[in-house]
């Protein structure tokens, strides 16, 4: 596995720059997660496009907001690339108003429903997106209600209890 | 003639709420939109507002099929954050609820698409054989679906000599007849004629798709988390990753009976290696500030979990990734060209997981 911690090693260093570093760690059963943080989005596309030239699998895609990171006005998005078996984590920091990051969905077929995921759920502008439309969420749901209150019927399109009863009743009295 | 339609649950043979717009020229499929969110529960959104514990049971609750999949891999992302070592019976018992959750969601999936080819004996034949799967869960977790069998750091069930005597001769029961459904799936000039040749995933564009699980393996895609990054006991567990060339809907079948078949022998390797000892850590751990991917070989395939912790019991963000998700973009491939009456037996085999997808 040292081969494959010195490949991603010298295709980081290349793709982002010399202090773009991995930090591996192996769990007890000899797994390898390794952890890198890009210095921003603008590397990003040059570090996927070097990933999926060692045949790297986009495994899943977590944007995420704390509220630590909204004190201090910044917010992440973490990617984990899947490696024969290890997985690499690659986290970009974002800033809180205006984040934008480029769409890797041309780059990895199966980033097309992440993005869509995020942007919707986050005030996040994925740019270069082949299909922005909403994904999971209702168009009548406000945007990004991960950053903000929104009752919870609403969020759900009220997938059950009251409010679905409610929108049942309202189109039956429609004439 | 080219026209649109637009297919409901109804019509493509699913038990929960997925639609689909097809694009046809005359009955051909040229185009699809999958359209996603319909039983979406904003469950992401509820885990951040529970404690790593109620987690637990919450996701347990995300789909019945994979079940036992989510909160084991959760308490596996927990326990990497927190440095806890699971005892080694525990690894075993996490093993076997996993793999008797894998034979029923197998024989389950392979039983709709029986019934959905019009081979109605097949169904109940398969059914009938996942019934004895049914009751062993019933008899050892006391419930036919969510197995509460995690806990951070363990288990919380235990099998007695007597239990495990009774399990092994429920895996016993099972070996003649998976043998024969696959010999049936495998040979049966009736299922062939509807399933070979049916709903192919080119190995290429499954690849490109990032299928993961039976799907992938069924195009000689040669990766189960359990061999490439394993888990809990499966590092001394002896099987080999079933796999298949052809990429078409018999393909997909045969390797979830082979993999339902290899479960027994699973199942019956831990009885053989249940070591006595505790069935958990001794102390509820802190949870300690970090972050953790864990990944396990849930029934369909991959299942990724990505936990960050602040230290306290609440996690600052929990994100999942299920097998079904990447699926869903394989059926653009799998339908393309297809009549519109292979529709819902394309669909149905990839297992699909419209709970798990949505979320």
């Amino acid at each position: 596995m040292t081969t494959l911690i010195d490949e991603v090693a010298a295709l980081l260093a290349a793709a982002a720059g010399e202090e773009t570093v991995a930090t591996w760690r192996r769990d007890r059963k000899g797994g390898l997660t390794g952890w890198c943080r890009l210095p921003s989005a603008d590397s990003l596309l040059a570090v996927g496009r070097a990933i999926a030239s060692i045949q790297g699998r986009l495994s899943m895609v977590t944007a995420y907001l704390t509220e630590k990171a909204r004190e201090k006005g910044g917010r992440e998005i973490a990617y984990h690339f899947d490696l024969d078996g290890a997985t690499l984590t690659l986290t970009v920091p974002l800033p809180l108003e205006g984040a934008q990051v480029p769409s890797l969905t041309p780059i990895f077929r199966n980033c097309d429903w992440h993005e869509r995921e995020l942007m919707e759920l986050y005030e996040i502008q994925v740019v270069g997106h082949p299909d922005p439309r909403r994904l999971f969420l209702a168009d009548s749901v406000p945007d990004a209600p991960f950053e903000r209150l929104i009752p919870y019927s609403t969020f759900t399109n009220g997938a059950g209890g009251k409010a679905l009863w409610e929108k049942v009743l309202a189109a039956k009295e429609k004439p | 003639m080219s026209s649109v339609i637009e297919l409901g649950p109804h019509q493509l043979a699913l038990e929960e709420p997925m639609y689909f717009r097809v694009k046809l020229e005359g009955d051909r499929v040229a185009g699809l939109d999958v359209q996603p969110g319909q039983v979406h529960r904003g469950m992401e959104h509820l885990v951040m507002r529970r404690n790593l514990y109620q987690n637990i049971t919450l996701l347990e609750r995300l789909c019945s099929l994979c079940s036992n999949s989510h909160p084991s891999t959760f308490c596996s992302a927990i326990e990497e954050v927190a440095g806890v070592a699971i005892p080694e019976r525990a690894e075993y018992l996490r093993a076997v609820a996993d793999e008797i959750k894998r034979i029923a969601s197998h024989l389950f999936c392979c039983a709709v698409q029986a019934n959905l080819i019009g081979q109605t004996a097949l169904f109940r034949r398969a059914m009938e054989v996942r019934e004895i799967m049914q009751r062993s869960k019933e008899a050892i977790y006391g419930n036919r679906m969510d197995l509460a069998a995690n806990c951070i750091g363990g288990v919380r069930y235990d099998l007695t000599p007597d239990a495990a005597m009774y399990l092994a001769r429920q895996m016993e029961a099972m070996k003649a007849p998976l043998d024969e459904l696959y010999l049936q799936f495998q040979n049966n000039p009736a299922i062939m004629a509807r399933t070979a040749g049916v709903g192919v995933l080119p190995r290429l564009e499954a690849i490109e798709c990032a299928v993961v699980g039976p799907v992938a393996r069924a195009c000689g895609i040669d990766y189960d988390v359990r061999k490439k990054s394993p888990y809990g006991a499966y590092d001394r567990l002896e099987f080999s990753t079933s796999l298949q060339q052809a990429g078409d809907v018999r393909a997909r079948n045969l390797v979830r009976l082979a993999e339902a078949r290899q479960s027994v022998s699973l199942i019956e390797q831990c009885l053989a290696g249940l070591v006595p000892g505790p069935l958990c850590a001794d102390l509820l751990p802190e949870i300690p500030a970090g972050e953790a991917v864990a990944k396990s070989e849930a029934p369909r395939g991959e299942l990724v979990y990505y936990l960050r912790t602040d230290g306290t019991d609440f996690p600052l963000r929990l994100k999942w990734r299920v097998p079904s998700y990447m699926n869903w973009d394989a059926l653009k491939v799998m339908l393309h060209g297809e009549p519109v009456a292979n529709i819902p037996l394309i669909v149905n085999s990839i297992d699909p997981c419209i709970a798990c997808t949505d979320r």
